[in-house]
């Protein structure tokens, strides 16, 4: 498929620090691509890179082939973006807005824009009178005109409730099947995890692991947790037996191939230990994001 | 570019400032040639009409706080990002911002020129627009007054566009460009000395602001400013220049 987005050994720094450290990854056409870290990790400046907001030391961003810098700007006229926040005039109605910053679209385009973000009730209304969710839901709206090839999202499901985010969800699943390829940040993963291709873990400026939403379920675990008549010594004869397991109050048992629960009853019978409850864990994607983040920095969180 | 002038225009045009201050500058001019019909000795009417019925120091009020919202008002409500991540580039972004400013001067002048006429015609009938000052006609040195106003307001708005660059709130460069307006006045009579003692000091900005009182006073006040009419025009446009370059640099590497 053809790249939309190209970025190569993206390095940024502020003063001594540096914040990006050779970033790279491409989106292709009607690709959707996750941007995920923590606070601090570097999502927003690289989405303020790609737009031509914030300068780099080093590297190159091409979109559709055209290098993006603070002052080569032309290649933007294919994207879409809200960051960190939407801006609102507060004198403007919500359709005023769409009629601003909307170049080529028909009235016919924004009257879909606004019915797909079920925002039709109050678009008429002067923004200053919106609800944070009614903003951000303009925001969107915004970032959507002009028939954009690349949308760059950070954060989009801030503030909104559940129908607005599946309101948002499916309007990205719809539009990436026309080409339209995303880049969307969020602290919400399991929000992301309905509707991304691709993950990019970012840890500190640096990406740690780039890898699709199958891969990141992979490193998803099953755990058995017992209340026994002894769990302390429940504890100490699995061990023993070279079962994995985890620190908690019951006793969580890591399944894998070799640990099998009815060997794991047998051991504890032959123990006289007489199982009171069992119990079944899986640890989610989030879980999977915060150990692989935890692995990246030595163990520390 | 032109989209962008068309995107400030109307922004401009959806604020409900912008048609009540057309409306509230008529009723004032409309108002003082009441005034002087009802006081004719004390408010000469030809005086009036060609200081367009005191309207010029509103024009500068009016474009002070227009020029500083329209550019610190896309940090204040942060929609400063919408506009620079698109295909246009900063320079475009702010210069459409000043055309919009000087269309909207252009607008101003303009309605306190038409304003006058119809004041004059229906409250001032007894007025001629045969009558003379100095050697000009009395439309013509309406005209010539608000064109010398017009050079000084731009002194001024470059300045506060420099300043609206600069800071994300309006209130700085609103104070900073009321302030230098009345500081003309404040100082001229310290100016004066200043300049007489050196003589260099005649090309500071705050002199450039007495365009306007020789453009009417005539050569009596050249002996004040130290400066030709023709120098003051050059040194009026000079630091307008010098400001909007100068903010067109602050802007260009403002962080958003």
């Amino acid at each position: 498929m053809k790249e939309m987005l190209t970025i190569n050994n993206l390095t940024k720094s502020f003063g001594k620090k540096t914040v990006l450290k050779g970033i790279d990854f491409k989106i292709s056409e009607g690709e959707i691509v996750g941007l995920v870290g923590a606070n601090g990790a570097g999502k927003t400046t690289i989405m303020k890179s790609i737009l031509g907001l914030a300068s780099y030391q080093a590297g190159e961003i091409t979109i559709d082939g055209k290098m993006v810098s603070t002052t080569s700007h032309q290649a933007l006229e294919e994207v879409g973006a809200l960051i960190e926040y939407p801006g609102i005039y507060p004198f403007l109605s919500g359709y005023d807005h769409l009629k601003l910053f909307s170049e080529n679209n028909t009235k016919e385009e924004l009257d879909e824009i606004v019915a797909d973000l079920h925002m039709t009730d109050y678009i008429n209304r002067k923004a200053k009178s919106y609800s944070l969710g009614m903003k951000q839901k303009l925001g969107i709206a915004l970032a959507l005109l002009n028939r954009p090839r690349l949308i760059i999202l950070d954060e989009p499901m801030n503030g909104l409730d559940p129908q607005a985010t599946r309101d948002v969800r499916e309007l990205v699943l719809k539009l990436s099947k026309k080409g339209t390829s995303f880049l969307i940040s969020s602290h919400i993963l399991g929000e992301l995890e309905k509707i991304v291709d691709h993950f990019i873990i970012l840890n500190k400026g640096k990406i740690i692991q780039a890898m699709s939403v199958e891969e990141l379920n992979a490193g998803h675990s099953h755990y058995v947790m017992l209340t026994t008549t002894d769990n302390e010594k429940a504890k100490e004869v699995l061990t023993a037996a070279k079962y994995e397991l985890q620190v908690d109050r019951s006793v969580k048992i890591k399944m894998s191939e070799n640990a099998d629960l009815a060997n794991i009853i047998q051991v504890l019978y032959d123990n006289k230990i007489q199982i009171n409850d069992v119990r079944h864990q899986e640890n989610d994607m989030e879980e999977s994001l915060l150990n692989l983040l935890d692995q990246k920095d030595g163990g520390k969180a | 570019m032109l989209t962008l002038v068309k995107q400030e225009t109307f922004k401009l045009l959806k604020k409900k400032s912008t048609p009540i201050i057309s409306i509230l500058l008529t009723i004032f001019i409309f108002g003082v040639a009441i005034i002087s019909k009802m006081n004719p000795k004390i408010f000469g009417a030809k005086d009036l009409f060609v200081g367009g019925f005191g309207a010029t120091f509103f024009i500068v009020m009016i474009m002070v706080a227009s020029a500083s919202t329209i550019v610190a008002m896309e940090s204040q409500f942060g929609t400063i990002k919408d506009l620079l991540y698109r295909k246009y580039s900063r320079g475009a972004v702010l210069s459409s911002k000043w055309l919009t400013v000087f269309i909207y001067s252009i607008y101003l002048n303009v309605l306190v020129i038409v304003a006058s006429i119809v004041a004059k015609v229906i409250f001032l009938p007894d007025l001629s627009f045969a009558e003379k000052v100095g050697n000009q006609m009395i439309i013509g040195a309406l005209t010539t007054s608000l064109a010398g106003n017009f050079v000084n307001l731009w002194l001024i708005i470059s300045l506060v566009l420099l300043l609206a660059s600069a800071f994300n709130s309006s209130g700085a460069s609103i104070a900073a460009g009321i302030g230098f307006y009345f500081l003309t006045s404040i100082l001229s009579g310290i100016q004066i000395l200043v300049i007489t003692k050196w003589d260099w000091v005649k090309w500071n900005p705050l002199n450039m602001m007495n365009l306007s009182n020789q453009l009417s006073a005539g050569k009596t006040f050249e002996a004040l400013t130290h400066l030709t009419t023709n120098q003051l025009i050059w040194g009026n446009l000079g630091y307008t220049a010098v400001f909007l370059f100068l903010g067109y640099l602050v802007f260009k590497r403002k962080n958003v």
